[in-house]
């Protein structure tokens, strides 16, 4: 056709065009190929017949204003076309996507609503980059997030992934109230949990003794001491269970002196060495859950500190040194068990070992 | 005269201005988790403190992946960073709320076998789709039969690991990508893995034990990529195959095998591939097809195949044969690739060419873009060289390069002489 011909014939006729209708009321025409990009849009003039002329304008979302219709005419103009390179397309799509946040938002909005996948896609990204390892003061200053959260939702541990020092100071200072919470509790359960202890020792003492009478009177005194020192040693309760954590290197064998200790308590009762131990060792166990649960990084009163480390210590030695003629007692009862033999380390601790790998 | 008195900005209360610009965090649930997906998990579970709104959007994102990019750990010690890892990807499953549809698990530092176990459990009752899984340490690792309980997967990814599905196990329906390397697997349930997952397209399988025999029965497999130690491979059903890549690691010795099987593997291994686009053959796989009867020209041409990469001695006169039995048999190869591979034990220099230009006027088209590297400048690499440019008639581009800088500039010279056939070859010499 000559041009001549072209310019008598309407524009209309040569090329279809859609008619779109924002939320604002304003009416414009887009050329057919690049409107049916969209699916939504594609939608209404397939399966509903509108959009072809002004009066049956199709009416997009609210949340596509004219600003951001014309951007995402732009992207369809440029994509519909099929003959272009990846390499074209991605090159276009990294300049597309040089707009400021706020933008980008909405054209994420836009998109969406319009049902323009690919787009959605570019911008999400383009978001997450945007996101991607910026402290939370930074992205709330980007995109103007309210800091709304409630002190005491600040203060449920958040897991916290990223060891933010706030939140980690913030989880410790929760940490400390629950256990305060939990100690005060204790304090009032004292007697129900002991008397349970107790009976459970008692059982298995009296299997493994095989019916040694005596010593049930020594368990009850230990039981009234134990009680004793129990509420005087609450609150040195973590602080000395952290001491021995730190000072398990020193007394080499001292966890297991511990469990074993549990079973010389029970035979052999009233000296003051080992009720203590005894202590200490039902710690560890009942505060076993409490150290796993807990990042602990409390600083404890110096002078405290010294104070535990020196009775460790001391206590320690004690058990070194009449420790392996205790056993031997202790064993001399017990004739199913198999003999667990100690011997003494270097350093004075004690090293226990099974039979079959003596010396 | 008006005084004018300046109010003091209120503090910044979470007021409706905030609102008013805030335009993310409105966007619609499957929006959000799209952006946060494209986050590392890190990133991601962070998000819970930027605002109220925030707090629980992350709890839905749809994929979840724990890899070595994820988390950073200043400590050294390897219990620590194991204990961490373990513990937050606990917290994560726990505190996600949704369906997962890809969970990826590739984590440098040795993890416990009941930990997998554990989250794989987790996963698995969640409608999951896409399943990756990478054990750098330790044994080869067995998935929990609840993995093969799955029926949405689409694909699966293991590495080092053991396959060992429950007895009641029929296949993946949906299954149609799946890769495995470093595992270990015995040759029934291979066979039975592949034939009961019907929309298999896309087949991976690298550095495998306890397979000898690869038998193919997959009807919509369209790739496939293969390394390993086997001794036969054989394609039934699967007429869609169009990329193939098979790499044989062990040389074999062809004395051994000649008594037993006079049949062609050759013959037996395009009877089934009438499709096929793109083809690569590495290491020794050549030497395998050129066991047996080697025809001139296979009876069906591969019409389809436009891609061809072999590795090759060219020394080695079976290979050659084979070589030249494939060249024939692709009328429309557009590019084309040949790896050399030095042999330890060299090869008789044979005087004669075996590339004798005779009457191969029609066989290279097509042939556009042509690779030859690993060269070194012996008799029988120059003369197939020779024997590409005079007779490919629509070349473009022929890239050399050799194998180190020994002999060089006699490469280059004998090079420089050669014929071309084409008058738009150009041919470009790499360093090596």
């Amino acid at each position: 056709m000559s041009e001549v011909d072209m310019a008598v014939i309407k524009p209309e006729m040569m090329k279809s065009y859609i008619w779109l209708q924002t939320a604002d009321g304003s009416i414009q025409q887009v050329e057919q190929e690049v409107a049916m990009f969209c699916p939504m849009i594609c939608h209404e003039v397939i399966q509903k017949g509108m959009g072809s002329s002004k009066n049956y304008a199709i009416s997009l979302p609210q949340r596509v204003n004219p600003a951001m219709l014309s951007l995402i005419l732009d992207y369809c103009r440029f994509h519909q076309v099929p003959g272009r390179s990846n390499k074209e397309r991605k090159s276009f799509d990294e300049k597309f996507i040089r707009m400021d946040t706020k933008r980008l938002c909405e054209l994420t909005s836009a998109a969406d609503s319009l049902q323009l996948k690919p787009l959605v896609d570019l911008t999400s990204r383009a978001l997450a980059r945007i996101i991607e390892g910026k402290s939370p003061e930074e992205i709330r200053e980007i995109f103007h997030l309210p800091d709304d959260l409630t002190e005491e939702e600040k203060l449920e541990p958040l897991k916290n992934t990223t060891d933010d020092p706030r939140i980690r100071l913030l989880n410790r200072l929760y940490a400390k109230k629950r256990k305060e919470l939990k100690e005060r509790q204790k304090l009032k359960n004292i007697e129900v949990e002991e008397e349970r202890v107790d009976d459970r020792s008692v059982d298995d003492l009296l299997s493994f003794i095989n019916g040694d009478n005596g010593d049930s009177k020594g368990i009850k005194n230990s039981k009234s001491k134990k009680k004793n020192r129990r509420r005087k040693d609450q609150q040195k309760n973590t602080s000395a269970n952290e001491a021995i954590k730190n000072h398990n290197k020193e007394p080499n064998g001292l966890n297991q002196v511990c469990r074993s200790a549990e079973v010389g308590q029970k035979v052999r009762a009233g000296v003051g060495a080992t009720s203590n131990l005894h202590d200490v060792g039902d710690d560890i166990f009942d505060n076993k859950n409490e150290l796993d649960d807990v990042d602990i990084d409390d600083e404890i009163d110096p002078a405290l500190k010294e104070k535990i480390d020196r009775e460790v210590e001391d206590f320690a030695r004690r058990l070194n040194s009449d420790w392996p003629e205790r056993m031997q007692e202790i064993l001399s009862f017990g004739h199913e068990r198999k003999p667990v033999h100690f011997s003494l380390n270097g350093n004075g601790s004690l090293r226990r070992y099974a039979n079959s790998e003596q010396r | 005269m008006s005084i004018v008195i300046k109010q003091r900005e209120p503090s910044r209360l979470p007021s409706k201005t905030d609102a008013e610009f805030d335009r993310i965090s409105n966007l619609p649930g499957h929006v959000i988790d799209q952006i946060l997906s494209r986050l590392p998990i890190r990133d991601a579970v962070r998000s819970s403190v930027l605002s109220r709104k925030w707090r629980y959007k992350w709890a839905t994102i749809p994929c979840l992946v724990f890899d070595n990019h994820c988390f950073n750990f200043s400590s050294q010690d390897q219990s620590f960073i194991k204990n961490k890892l373990v513990n937050i990807i606990d917290h994560v499953l726990l505190l996600h709320n949704g369906p997962i549809h890809k969970f990826k698990l590739s984590h440098r530092d040795l993890l416990g076998v009941t930990d997998i176990d554990r989250w794989i459990l987790c996963i698995s009752r969640s409608s999951i789709k896409e399943v990756v899984l990478e054990i750098w340490k330790g044994q080869r690792y067995k998935p929990p039969s609840c993995l093969f309980k799955c029926q949405n997967l689409v694909h699966l990814e293991l590495f080092n690991c053991l396959l060992k599905p429950p007895l009641m196990f029929k296949g993946f329906q949906n299954l149609k990508s799946l890769d495995l390397q470093h595992i270990t697997i015995t040759q029934d349930v291979f066979e039975k893995l592949i034939s009961s997952c019907p929309s298999l397209e896309r087949l991976t399988l690298m550095n495998f034990t306890g397979v000898t025999n690869l038998i193919i029965d997959a009807p919509n497999l369209q790739f496939f990529d293969i390394g390993g130690i086997f001794e036969d491979v054989s394609f039934l059903n699967t007429v869609h195959l169009s990329l193939v890549s098979i790499g044989l690691y062990v040389n074999i010795d062809n004395e051994e095998n000649d008594a037993r099987d006079n049949s062609s593997k050759l013959l037996r291994f395009f009877v089934n591939l009438p499709h096929i686009r793109r083809l690569e053959i590495q290491s020794y796989f050549l030497k395998y097809l050129a066991m047996g009867y080697v025809p001139s020209r296979l009876p069906n041409l591969c019409v389809d195949l436009n891609h061809l990469s072999i590795r090759i001695d060219f020394d080695d006169l079976e290979e050659n044969t084979a070589a030249l039995c494939l060249l024939r048999s692709c009328p429309n190869l557009q590019e084309l690739e040949m790896l050399a591979r030095s042999e330890e034990q060299s090869s008789m220099e044979r005087s004669t060419n075996f590339w004798e230009d005779d009457h191969w006027s029609s066989l290279f088209a097509h042939l556009r873009l042509v690779k030859v590297s690993g060269i070194s400048g012996v008799k029988s690499e120059m003369d197939f060289i020779k024997f590409l440019l005079s007779n490919s008639p629509v070349l473009e581009q022929l890239t050399v390069k050799p194998a180190s800088q020994e002999g060089e500039w006699e490469l280059m010279k004998e090079l420089l002489r050669f014929r071309r056939a084409s008058i738009y070859a150009e041919v470009i010499y790499l360093d090596p």
